[in-house]
């Protein structure tokens, strides 16, 4: 989650970690951490009893530390790794928002991304277009 | 859930600390002693809310849920003003205060599941 102060000199491209970037890194640390915990929770004491639910969640989770990651890190790479990341967390939260509205009773409440992150306050669907938005800009500059 | 009066005084420690640091974002101010203390305000209340959990398990307390999961809420909620702190200071621009305010809500939301673990009117997990 931390990332080095200082970027090595050849980084041209402006940091991902500056600015608004730091508040977008902060609430992604916060959904990674609270993914995780919830995941492992659920799987360490009810796994049995929605075992594709709680995976789901884990993997969940395990998309929120990627994209955490990847975004603190500087260079191109990185960048590419968020994309794909965060393309997948989007991916995921509207898949998951589907099915849950289809069928709720087969979807309970289980994950981040049922209804769309509804239990979370929608953040979960709107981050990812932020995070989206946010490489795409860095983007735009680098190419400058 | 039951809202009792930790979770009153954590909501409003929480939401002002976040109010405060996002106030002084908007006018573009560097973090300063100010939102510094009101960051300090939600760990300190933190610290307090883990002290008086103790104090009320020992006298007698009993909570509903699972002791583990409330207690590594507790210590999730402590390191978060210390984490934003590093996070923020590392870079102090005004996006710093944006960075401290998101601190106090969060702490805010997981007290309200602090709440419902001990009170054990649990949500499906």
């Amino acid at each position: 989650m931390k990332n080095t102060p200082s970027t090595p000199a050849d980084d041209v491209v402006p940091s991902r970690t500056t600015g608004a970037g730091r508040l977008l890194i902060t609430v992604y640390g916060v959904f990674a951490i609270s993914a995780s915990a919830r995941a492992g929770y659920q799987i360490a004491t009810q796994f049995g009893d929605a075992p594709v639910a709680y995976l789901l969640s884990a993997f969940a989770a395990v998309v929120y530390i990627a994209a955490t990651i990847s975004l603190a890190k500087p260079g191109h790479k990185w960048a590419v790794a968020a994309t794909a990341a965060i393309c997948i967390e989007l991916l995921g939260v509207l898949v998951v928002g589907v099915l849950s509205l289809l069928d709720a009773k087969a979807f309970p409440h289980a994950t981040v991304w049922s209804m769309f992150g509804q239990g979370y306050g929608y953040v979960p669907l709107v981050l990812p277009l932020i995070g989206l938005w946010w490489l795409y800009r860095h983007r735009a500059a680098a190419s400058r | 859930m039951t809202i009792d009066g930790w979770f009153i005084a954590g909501a409003i420690i929480g939401l002002a600390s976040t109010i405060t640091c996002a106030v002084a974002a908007v006018m573009k101010k560097k973090p300063n002693d100010i939102t510094l203390l009101a960051l300090a305000a939600v760990e300190l209340f933190i610290l307090t809310y883990a002290a008086a959990s103790v104090v009320r398990l020992a006298n007698g307390g009993h909570i509903a849920g699972q002791p583990w999961e409330f207690w590594g809420y507790i210590a999730t909620a402590a390191a978060l003003p210390v984490g934003g702190f590093y996070w923020a200071m590392m870079e102090r621009t005004f996006w710093s205060n944006y960075v401290m305010g998101a601190v106090g809500v969060t702490v805010v939301v997981m007290m309200a599941r602090m709440a419902q673990i001990w009170y054990g009117i649990s949500t499906p997990a």
